[in-house]
């Protein structure tokens, strides 16, 4: 990295030698369409590179940054601890909390089952920008069944909504929960009405309310 | 005594020869006038035919009776003396042309019954109007437009004439239906000359458009509702103002253009009208002779310049700057928006109503665009003024050298309505290059920048990205990402540049990020960590058009 710093020192101090020699023989418009290039880029480089000391060591992650993280513990049994991520369009992806009580069993989870209710969720498709076929859900509703090798538990919707989408690639890697259930262990994506959300979130817990309750920090 | 007289002498001198133009024209006419069936010409008059329209129905050359300084009353007595016609009235609209060719009309603002005496007068009103709107022009186009009913009363007039006169011999010379000139076309020729010299410029196909629009109270007799129901609409519309508004120095995009001012579409009316079946029909409602009208039809004329475009590519160096004008709940996001900064820098110059801003692609608020820029357009609706070379690099210069430096213009020109084409033109197919900074929960290592660099081509497939998914559909779609490259950062070891080269429409940050999964693969995935991106820059937009010479 340092040899970086001296490549780039040694080549802004050549071109600056070269510059002004170029100066005293001839005028800017004539200057060779080459150079002209070259320093464009130049220019151009210095703005992509940031200065090092403003950077934060650990930068907040996407999930902090464009959503704003809710909490459902026990919901509708104890130990069902759930999250709601609320994105500023509206939507809310909502999964497993870290607490919940499927993480203790021994070996974690080992199976993801959609196929609750009354019908199978990783099934049906919303289509076009209305959001057609899209299932209308309560808080309650199941959205699948989580395995470990001792138990099985229900996730539910939490919110109130339209079910835009569900995380089947669970189906296939379950232990995307075990590994990853803040982020690419998502459950499902889904669509609240402006009124129905503002109902949830009386109920939800913010994430500092959440850490107090659980004894995290 | 002498400095007094002879100024007179010069006046009387010029009057005389105007005077023996006069007696030219005169001449030309009663020559023209003399070897027409003066039955049909009486008949014609005494139904309420005027002058000109009786000239043009023969197929006469305008040229002979449009001279500019023609008036009605010259033609009517000179017609009149010639068939001893004596008419029983002063004056009375035409039943056929309704007035256009009398020059004689409704004033839209004032609902004044005007009656010009002559071409050149008419001329004059118009002339004023550029004048006053204070348009730079290097020519003119004159468009036309009648109601429906002037053709009715036309075809109605000239089958009754087949059907009366088939016989004899001077219609077989005459192909009447055929020779005869359209009152549009009468009309443009009489004032187009006088135009010219008003304006000092020749009529050619140009950007500046004088449009005169007629349109008469009583809709056509046979036209079914529908159309009729149109037709007032249309009015409402033409029934606005005689010149466009003025500019509000503040004002962005409003919907209005002069496309507002829309002729009337009597091509599909006409069409119906033409020779052939309705003959029969239209012969039959005139038994009687055409009604006779009381009433002028209105007109408005307005002078518009079309559309002019100014292209070139776009700089943003803030990163909290949007592109378009963006507004929510009447909070406006970002602390301006490119479009307003090029649009109104712009507008004010060439003197224009309006501008729309149309670029290739756009990119998030808090995304720059550096490197080449990207190609766009800004459309001038009704320019007074186009700026000339000079004028456009000035332009270039006064929105580069802006203070605050949120936005810059590269290779600004004017150029016709083919920059559409140019600008849209394989679109979806043209790469992006970008410059994102991201960081890695590990340290970053050589053989990731070797990992990375030899990825090319790659597909990747991305879900709709959360952030959009509320107004865009749930769709998976397939982006190939050209070539990555890492550069690394000095003085950190989990940050670094990650340049790459996508296909239009790749979703840069969720490529980095991974969106929950949704991106398959992602730079995460590939070089198996977390991987968030700080910031993103475009740097180049890879498409042929808008570049110097």
């Amino acid at each position: 990295m340092s040899d970086d710093m001296v490549d780039r020192t040694r080549k802004l101090e050549e071109t600056t030698v070269s510059n002004s020699l170029h100066e005293e023989e001839e005028e800017e418009e004539e200057r060779p369409v080459r150079e002209k290039a070259e320093y464009e880029e130049e220019e151009l480089h210095k703005l992509l590179v940031p200065d090092v000391s403003q950077l934060p060591p650990t930068p907040p992650s996407a999930v902090e940054t464009n959503f704003v993280s809710y909490f459902a513990p026990d919901f509708m049994k104890p130990g069902n601890d759930q999250y709601v991520y609320r994105h500023a369009n509206g939507l809310c992806v909502v999964g497993l909390a870290s607490t919940h009580l499927a993480f203790k069993d021994k070996g974690g989870i080992t199976a993801v089952d959609f196929n609750v209710g009354k019908s199978d969720r990783s099934s049906m498709k919303v289509t076009g920008k209305r959001k057609r076929n899209a299932q209308h859900f309560e808080s309650n509703t199941a959205l699948c069944k989580v395995c470990t090798g001792d138990d099985s538990y229900v996730v539910r919707c939490c919110v109130k909504g339209s079910l835009l989408e569900v995380n089947d690639r669970l189906i296939k890697q379950p232990e995307l929960l075990n590994s990853s259930a803040d982020r690419e262990g998502y459950i499902a994506i889904i669509m609240p009405k402006p009124a129905d959300w503002l109902k949830v979130k009386t109920s939800l817990l913010s994430l500092e309310e959440f850490k107090i309750l659980r004894e995290l920090c | 005594m002498s400095n007094d007289t002879e100024p007179a002498q010069v006046s009387s001198v010029a009057a005389e020869s105007h005077a023996g133009d006069c007696d030219a024209e005169m001449q030309l006419l009663e020559g023209a006038v003399r070897p027409l069936p003066y039955h049909v010409v009486k008949e014609l008059l005494s139904v309420g035919v005027c002058a000109r329209c009786v000239l043009r129905l023969f197929g006469i050359e305008e040229h002979i009776y449009c001279h500019s300084s023609f008036s009605q009353s010259m033609l009517g007595s000179i017609l009149e003396e010639e068939t001893s016609f004596k008419s029983e009235v002063e004056f009375q609209f035409c039943s056929v042309c309704l007035g256009v060719l009398q020059f004689s009309y409704c004033d839209d603002g004032e609902e004044t019954v005007v009656k010009k005496e002559s071409a050149k007068d008419m001329a004059l009103s118009i002339a004023e109007l550029v004048k006053q709107e204070g348009h730079q022009i290097d020519g003119f186009s004159l468009e036309v437009s009648v109601p429906p009913l002037i053709l009715e009363n036309e075809s109605s007039l000239l089958s009754h004439m087949k059907k009366k006169y088939e016989s004899e011999p001077w219609f077989q010379e005459r192909l009447l239906l055929s020779k005869c000139h359209s009152v549009k076309d009468v009309l443009k020729f009489a004032i187009t000359k006088p135009l010219e010299t008003l304006l000092g410029v020749k009529a050619s196909a140009s950007s500046f458009r004088i449009r005169l629009t007629y349109t008469h109270k009583r809709a056509s007799k046979k036209v079914q509702n529908s159309v009729e129901r149109n037709q007032e609409c249309k009015r409402r519309k033409t029934g606005t103002e005689n010149a466009l508004h003025n500019v509000n120095d503040e004002s962005v995009i409003a919907d209005k253009d002069c496309s507002g001012y829309s002729t009337i579409e009597t091509n599909s009316v006409t069409g119906i009208f033409s020779n052939g079946v309705q003959d029969q029909e239209t012969s039959e409602h005139f038994e009687s002779p055409i009604e006779k009208v009381s009433e002028p039809c209105h007109l408005v004329y307005v002078c518009c310049r079309t559309h002019i475009y100014l292209c070139g590519r776009y700089l943003k160096y803030s990163r909290n700057v949007s592109q378009t004008r963006w507004i929510i709940d009447e909070e406006r996001m970002g602390e301006a928006s490119v479009e307003e900064i090029i649009g109104s820098n712009i507008l004010p110059i060439c003197q224009g109503d309006n501008y729309k801003f149309h670029a290739a692609g756009r990119e998030d608020i808090d995304v720059r665009m550096l490197g080449s820029g990207r190609p766009f357009l800004l459309e001038i609706q009704n320019a007074r003024q186009v700026p000339s070379e000079l004028i456009v690099k000035e332009m270039e210069s006064k929105i580069n050298g802006l203070e605050n430096k949120l936005v810059g213009v590269k290779n600004l020109k004017v150029v016709g309505s083919q920059g559409w084409a140019l600008m849209h033109e394989g679109e979806a197919e043209k790469q992006k290059q970008y410059c994102a900074l991201v960081w890695i929960s590990r340290p970053l290592e050589d053989e990731d920048m070797q990992t990375i660099s030899l990825l090319n081509d790659m597909k990747i497939l991305q879900r709709t990205p959360i952030r959009v998914l509320h107004r865009r559909s749930p769709l998976e779609r397939e982006k190939i990402i050209h070539w990555m490259k890492i550069e690394r950062i000095a003085g950190s070891s989990q940050y670094f540049l990650l340049h790459l080269c996508t296909q239009a429409g790749t979703y840069i940050k969720e490529f980095v990020h991974g969106d929950l999964g949704r991106t398959q693969p992602s730079v995460g995935s590939i070089l198996g960590c977390r991987a968030e991106i700080l910031q993103l820059d475009v740097t180049d937009v890879k498409m042929d058009c808008f570049v110097t010479e």
